[in-house]
């Protein structure tokens, strides 16, 4: 076995969960929100991407950009949607109602793009480095900067800016918000739109990898939800480090010991972890750090 | 309260009970109407299960699927695996379904609200995950071939092939469901739930083990739903992962929010309006699952107390919540 | 010239229990009138009524009046920027911003109408939150909070402040020190409408205070005259035991 590449495979990996799982850092940060729709806006973001590129003959950029400006709009539905609930701060009823979120978007999707699983394909996929015993394609090094360049963006607004300094306002203080002249449903629809245009990016980053279907949201996802949690509530940096961990050990566990209780072993270790620490749940005060 | 009252309750209930048994003959006696009324029985079966959890507990248990799930695994096992018979299959799917529940009652004991949540979503998928994986449960293929339902009562054997024969076991088992959320709210321990729920401190000022009683009302309520998934498996002869399926989850929650927190027959109505759409006025896979998403957000956004708050004589007592 | 600030028939009610009921009050500009009543007399309630602002969503009827114009119903924030600026009772300030961040995080309207105080007049106004401007407000003691608050909303160019118990957990040196910086802006034309709980000190600095009883106004007028009510006497034993 090639410990070497299942390193790279888990630096990979690592980086595309914790590209997929920042939108909703950021939503469970500043707006408390459990979202369970979040593989749904992924599935839709990836099949928007591939519609236009199968459509239209766009190239791949394009269907990217499209596919990101499709993420956002949904994220700007859900925070219209679950406004009143947001903002009364109903954290259980909200959590439910992304999971019917979730499921309106993939009826949705199957009723538009049907069964059929596709391809979403990225002219960057064919294009493999070689490095002597370890090897990964120009896609995979796509993803990683992205991820990478992501995270530092949005530490940098978050800290940086009069922006993101409203958007930690909100997450620790939503009525006292409006004190301060600013309007609470702008930066939570702002909050909505990056989580969906997130998401959406890493969807059509991430996507290519593998055939897609508009039952996927589940499966796709199901590992950020792990990176969001253990990351610590909202944590953007929690959740670069705890995406990349996760990557390495779902690479190096399934390499040893057993692939098909990957998902099994991660979220036991999750289960451990919020009942032996579950202070760690409570609001985040390390949030955006 | 004097006994005429009473008298007349047990009386418009009985009727009621005896009603909704022929109800399947009202509405054309086809073997499609018996089917859907059958999974109607069953399925808001699982959701009292959840129920008593949501509107009692005040918590949002996110692993009644695995109840449910391993209700029916347990059955299937049981009956395809060891040839036993159904009596047999219930007790093993209330024993698998206890078993399931304490463990993860002791785990969740400390955990509140969305950590609550999270905990027990992630139970699940763990359960999904083993399940899809080991073959002592079937793997990724499941279990077929379970048997037609069959219970023997003394002298007494029916046997269920046709959904006609299977709508008594359906309908006993929601009557059974109905009579135990029915006591269970009455009970010390529904007291005790419902003080835990809505003022924890006091509770515990009043000497109630908030621990206790949330690690007991997760007993109570799996086998709730694992009942409904031993009788599920029977139905469709079949189980398979898919019973883990998010379908599910979101099938009992709206089924639980529908018409309304702590309304008895809330459940069941809930479950019956999606259940009946599905079955008579389907859009197609697709349409269904649009049709239930859509019902679960409208009303989570619109009426989040539920249809029955809408209806202005409702009765201020039971739709009290939170 | 109209008052800077009007109540007319001002009815608050959470639930159904009405916890404030003003049938008029008027604030002049450039003026500081304070409120003062007992625990639960409803003085929060009165004052972040003005504000359209409340953690609890009360039900509000009436007019609310500002230079004349009637504000009722307008949001919160949209007031904030229109410089009916609230420091409201408590946590005022956001724990995790800096002191420099909480200063600069509120957005106002230039043309609000009251004057803005630029950083360098807070800090001068308030020394030491120079010290601490990129400390976080969590760190922050009781009375820097207090100062932070004040300073934040002089920052938005306020029109009319609404301070909330501002001396509230201070030590008695301290409340005068903050008092007496009120009144000086009071003195530099701002309009202050006050809530205190420490009557002998409103007393120092008001020029018109109101006694609140029960969701009413049961004394009124300008301090002067009000200083010698027996029950303001009253009520300030009360507020001293
Ligand atoms: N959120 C609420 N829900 C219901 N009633 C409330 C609420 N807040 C205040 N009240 C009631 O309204 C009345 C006025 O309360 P308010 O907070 O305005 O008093 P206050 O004068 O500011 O008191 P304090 O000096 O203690 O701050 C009280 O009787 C209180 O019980
Ligand atoms: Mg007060």
């Amino acid at each position: 076995m090639n410990i070497a590449q299942q390193l790279v495979n888990g630096i990979i990996i690592g980086h595309a969960y914790a590209l997929v799982a920042i939108g909703w850092t950021l939503l469970l940060g500043a707006a408390r929100l459990v979202n369970f729709g979040h593989g749904q806006i992924y599935m839709v973001s990836a099949f928007v991407a591939w519609w236009i590129m199968s459509m239209t003959g766009a190239p791949y950029v394009l269907a990217v950009v499209v596919a990101i400006a499709a993420g956002a709009v949904i994220g700007a539905i859900m925070q219209r949607l679950f406004l009143r609930l947001t903002l009364s701060q109903d954290l259980v009823n909200l959590m439910i109602a992304t999971l019917g979120f979730g499921q309106i978007l993939e009826g949705a999707a199957g009723l538009t793009f049907g069964p059929k699983p596709e391809t979403l394909t990225s002219p960057l996929q064919a294009v493999t480095f070689d490095f002597g015993p370890v090897w990964f394609t120009a896609q995979d090094a796509l993803a990683v900067g992205a991820t990478i360049l992501v995270f530092l963006g949005l530490h940098v607004v978050l800290n940086r800016t009069r922006f993101g300094a409203a958007v930690r306002m909100v997450a620790e203080d939503p009525p006292l918000v409006a004190l301060y002249g600013i309007p609470i449903s702008r930066v939570y629809i702002s909050i909505f739109a990056f989580e969906g245009a997130a998401v959406a990016l890493a969807a059509t980053l991430i996507a290519p990898r593998t055939p897609i279907l508009t039952s996927m949201g589940f499966e796709q996802v199901v590992m950020t939800f792990v990176v969001v949690v253990l990351g610590g509530i909202g944590s953007v940096g929690g959740s670069y480090v705890a995406g990349l961990l996760l990557g390495l050990f779902t690479a190096i566990f399934s390499a040893l010991i057993s692939p098909a209780y990957t998902t099994a072993a991660v979220f036991a270790l999750l289960i451990a972890f919020m009942v032996l620490r579950p202070g760690k749940l409570a609001a985040g005060g390390n949030f955006a750090r | 309260m004097n006994a005429h009252p009473t008298y007349f309750r047990i009386l418009g209930t009985v009727a009621l009970a005896l009603l909704g048994f022929f109800l399947p003959r009202f509405l054309g006696g086809s073997s499609h109407v018996y089917d859907t009324l059958g999974t109607i029985a069953s399925f808001s079966a699982m959701s009292y299960g959840l129920d008593i959890i949501l509107s009692d507990l005040g918590e949002i248990s996110l692993a009644h699927t695995a109840f449910f799930a391993t209700g029916a695994y347990a059955s299937a096992i049981l009956s395809v695996d060891y040839g036993q018979g159904a009596w047999v299959a219930m007790a093993g799917a209330v024993l698998a379904a206890l078993a399931l529940a304490l463990v993860l009652g002791l785990i969740t004991l400390r955990t509140r609200e969305f950590a609550f949540s999270l905990v027990t979503y992630a139970a699940a998928v763990v359960c999904m995950n083993i399940a899809a994986n080991w073959d002592f449960l079937g793997g990724s293929d499941g279990i077929v071939g379970i048997p037609p339902l069959a219970l023997t009562i003394g002298p007494l054997s029916f046997a269920a092939s046709q959904p006609p024969q299977f709508w008594p076991f359906a309908y006993g088992l929601l009557l059974l469901t109905l009579y135990v959320v029915h006591r269970f709210r009455r009970s010390r321990l529904g007291q005790a739930a419902l003080m835990v729920h809505m003022n924890p401190r006091l509770a515990s000022m009043c000497g109630v083990d908030g621990n206790r009683v949330r690690l007991l009302v997760f007993l109570v309520s799996a086998p709730i739903s694992a009942l409904a998934g031993w009788l599920y498996a029977f139905q469709r002869a079949y189980v398979g992962t898919d019973l883990f399926d998010t379908y599910f989850l979101v099938l009992m929650l709206t089924g639980v929010i529908l018409a309304g927190r702590r309304l008895l027959l809330g459940p069941l109505l809930g479950t019956a309006l999606l259940v009946g759409q599905k079955s008579f006025f389907s859009l197609g896979a697709y349409g269904d699952k649009l049709v239930l998403g859509a019902v679960l957000v409208g009303v989570l956004c619109f009426c989040p107390k539920g249809l029955a708050s809408l209806w202005p004589r409702a009765p201020g007592r039971a739709l009290r919540q939170m | 010239m109209s008052a800077r600030l009007q109540l007319r028939d001002l009815r608050v009610a959470y639930d159904r229990n009405l916890a404030v009921t003003i049938d008029h009050l008027a604030v002049e500009p450039g003026t500081l009138a304070a409120v003062i009543g007992a625990n639960g007399a409803g003085k929060s309630t009165l004052i972040n009524a003005i504000a359209n602002w409340s953690r609890a969503a009360p039900r509000l009827s009436g007019e609310i009046l500002i230079d004349g114009e009637a504000v009722g119903g307008k949001s919160a924030d949209h007031l904030a920027r229109r410089g009916v600026v609230l420091v409201p009772e408590g946590r005022g300030v956001f724990m995790g911003l800096t002191v420099e961040e909480n200063l600069r995080a509120g957005l106002f309207a230039a043309r609000a109408g009251g004057r803005a105080y630029s950083l360098a007049d807070i800090y001068t106004l308030f020394p030491r939150l120079r010290e601490r401007r990129s400390n976080l407000g969590g760190s922050l003691s009781g009375g820097e909070r207090q100062m932070l608050a004040i300073g934040r909303a002089l920052r938005m160019a306020p029109r009319l402040l609404l301070l909330d118990e501002p001396s509230i957990g201070l030590a008695p040196r301290l409340v005068s020190l903050l008092l007496e910086t009120i009144r000086a802006l009071a003195d530099g034309g701002l309009t202050v409408f006050l809530v205190e709980q420490n009557v002998r000190a409103a007393i120092a600095v008001a020029d018109s205070l109101y006694l609140l009883e029960r969701g009413r106004v049961v004394a009124s007028g300008d301090v002067a005259a009000m200083k010698d009510d027996p029950r303001i006497i009253e009520a300030y034993l009360g507020a001293r035991n």
